[in-house]
């Protein structure tokens, strides 16, 4: 607790500096501030206060807190603190970046993880070649609320698809070549990652050195990237995505991967565990529209062919039901148990809709926004409106507040909220 | 006869040649703006009518007609974030996300009265056609009409001064005459090498009334870049190039 009372004098003390800074004279440009230093450090710091309201019915809710009930509501203070920091001379160069989430409840009391979200060096001996090696992000594939395409990243949040991200142990390169003509730019990127004890051990099957590789191709006003990763840490796979402007306030994009015998463990009626084999296809389609009122659209169609059906869903759901009666009656607890079934996006079919207004009544910095991530299959969703002012210089504030609709044994009606009200301030230094 | 054909051939040397070539003399105008390929600093400064100022540090380079990049490296939120222009295309790169993504001409990506158009200005002989010239006292009024419906602005009239063959105000138009902003341009400045060009760009719109944003400029000079520096690929890196 005392962490967060530090964290918070910290974003208050800092609230005064750009006021301070905005008194001064009229349209100065101080060229110090042009001066580059072979090093930077920086850094995000983030208060996050959140409401949760408990859907005590809910299948994930009975798992979470079958053996203590908590209240119609729970609180929970988060904070966030990630430095950046960066070295370069010549051709060298080296970044580091660290996340430590910490976390306060009455329930949990507090926590606090720190990890190494990229830490890496880079050889730049010209802008055709770049050669990195250490952890770092990828972040492939043109969607925005899923990449099926993305092989060597860890999935992101389709409620918060903007956040940075943990990556994993790799070697990578870009080669990059201009023409002229319909192709204007043709890149290859190799990527060599280890999976062996301690390193990368959460991607996948130990003891294998993974190869994959992203084409990227500016084709007749069209990005285009091919990508593939085998090796065996996880089953081999092929994808693509593309990405290009109709007009120029009209963007369609899509993702198409091909994942040869994926595997995942399912539940049947009777509540027994299978591993299933099959080759699946994910794919996604979307577009980003812009209106002169500066109103976006974002509309993404996702089919994930590696989640869970609608039935699979249920019969899981079921499970649980039947394991927390038998918790209550036996106290056996071994039943209970998430098995994939709880990450994000578990299901088939997904419909996911963004609309943002920017600056509206001429409020410059100011974004309003409404989020629907629907499961198409069971018909449950999330709703999340929000409020965005990003005006005072290196803040940014967030009100956002998630409903969560749906019925029994639906993907949304089972989370153990039924809605979540937060609050984030967020300070770049 | 003799004073008749002296005074026409003293009137026809005493025209400027541009009034015949309204592309010529826009050509010339883009090139007295900016080498073809140069580097350049900007400070982008948004006022809101109650005076309250957000300020934005930008590296820019640039690459024949239609190849520009820029890249915030002010203030700490927008650290690291870049923009890439190749003709009709646009990407917008921000670290967390770390993907570029597809942005559109008449978007903003810093809010204000500057849209991503106006940061990442391509020489106007590639986006427009000069449909007339006119003179007004010591300025040429050059009336310019998009190539294609996919620029930002359907129709251009710049006032440039006769002698500089420099911008002093550009009013930014729909199909429809309407006004959408006015750019003015101030301060002349030499920045070296043969550089001597406004060095402040304010702009207003009626879309934006008591709104003002202005950009500054510093640093402006003639550097040459491999294509590749201008590609999806290369966003991230755009600050080895400082």
């Amino acid at each position: 607790m005392r962490t967060f009372i530090y964290l918070a004098m910290i974003m208050v003390l800092s609230l005064f500096l750009p006021a301070m800074g905005a008194a001064e004279g009229d349209y100065t440009f101080n060229l110090s501030e042009t001066e580059k230093k072979p090093y930077h450090f920086g850094g995000y710091l983030e208060f996050k206060p959140v409401l949760f309201g408990l859907d005590h019915d809910s299948a994930f809710y009975k798992l979470r807190y079958f053996n203590d009930p908590q209240g119609q509501t729970l609180s929970e203070l988060n904070g966030r603190v990630q430095l950046e920091g960066s070295y370069e001379r010549d051709i060298y160069s080296l970044y580091v970046k660290t996340n430590t989430d910490l976390k306060y409840s009455d329930y949990g009391g507090s926590s606090e993880h720190s990890v190494f979200y990229e830490a890496y060096g880079s050889l730049k001996p010209s802008p055709s070649l770049k050669v990195e090696a250490g952890k770092k992000t990828m972040k492939w594939g043109k969607g925005y609320a899923w990449n099926p395409a993305a092989f060597v990243d860890r999935p992101k949040d389709p409620d918060e698809p903007e956040l940075a991200l943990e990556g994993f142990i790799m070697a990578t390169a870009d080669y990059i070549k201009s023409f002229d003509g319909p192709l204007k730019t043709f890149s290859f990127t190799p990527v060599l990652l280890p999976v062996y004890d301690h390193i990368n051990d959460a991607f996948g099957n130990n003891n294998k050195l993974n190869f994959a590789g992203r084409f990227y191709f500016l084709l007749y006003d069209t990005d285009i990237d091919l990508t593939f990763m085998t090796g065996g840490s996880r089953s081999d796979r092929y994808g693509m995505d593309f990405s290009r402007n109709i007009t120029t306030n009209f963007e369609i994009h899509g993702e198409y991967a091909y994942i040869r015998n994926a595997r995942k463990t399912v539940l049947d009626e009777s509540g027994n565990m299978n591993a299933v084999e099959s080759d699946a296809q994910s794919y996604l389609a979307g577009i980003r529209h812009l209106t002169a009122s500066d109103l976006t659209t974002i509309v993404e169609y996702y089919h994930n062919g590696t989640g869970f059906s609608d039935d699979e869903l249920k019969n899981y759901f079921a499970s649980v039901n039947r394991a927390y009666n038998i918790y209550q009656s036996t106290g056996n607890v071994t039943a209970l148990m998430d098995g994939g079934y709880g990450r994000f996006s578990a299901g088939r079919d997904y419909l996911y809709v963004r609309l943002s207004q920017k600056e509206p009544f001429d409020i410059l910095y100011f974004t309003p926004a409404l989020t629907l991530i629907m499961n198409l299959d069971d018909q449950s969703y999330s709703l999340t409106p929000e409020l965005l002012y990003t005006g005072f210089t290196n803040w940014e504030l967030r009100f956002r507040t998630a409903f969560l609709v749906g019925g029994r044994s639906t993907e949304f009606g089972e989370k153990q909220n039924d809605y979540r009200v937060e609050f984030r301030v967020g300070y770049y230094f | 006869m003799l004073k008749t054909i002296i005074v026409v051939l003293s009137l026809l040397v005493a025209l400027p040649v541009y009034a015949l070539d309204g592309t010529a003399l826009l050509k010339q105008i883009d090139r007295n703006l900016n080498p073809e390929s140069f580097e350049m600093y900007r400070k982008l400064i948004n006022v809101e009518p109650d005076g309250k100022k957000k300020e934005y540090t930008l590296f820019s380079v640039k690459k024949g007609v239609d190849k520009v990049a820029a890249l915030f490296i002010a203030p700490a939120s927008e650290k690291g974030r870049s923009t890439l222009r190749l003709g009709e295309n646009m990407w917008f790169y921000i670290p967390n996300v770390g993907k570029p993504i597809r942005i559109t001409s008449l978007q903003s990506v810093v809010g204000g009265v500057f849209n991503n158009s106006d940061i990442l200005q391509l020489d106007y002989t590639a986006e427009y056609d000069v449909e007339k010239v006119e003179e007004k006292g010591g300025e040429y009024l050059l009336f310019l009409k998009a190539k294609t419906k996919t620029v930002a602005y359907d129709r251009l009239k710049i006032w440039a001064d006769k002698g500089k063959l420099l911008p002093t105000k550009i009013e930014c138009l729909t199909e429809a005459n309407m006004l959408i902003k006015t750019l003015y341009f101030k301060d002349h400045k030499d920045f070296g090498g043969g550089i001597v060009r406004p060095a402040v760009v304010e702009t207003d719109s009626p879309l934006f009334k008591g709104y003002k944003s202005v950009l500054i400029y510093a640093k402006v000079k003639q550097r040459t870049f491999k294509d590749e520096v201008f590609t999806l690929t290369f966003m991230p890196n755009l600050e080895s190039l400082r």
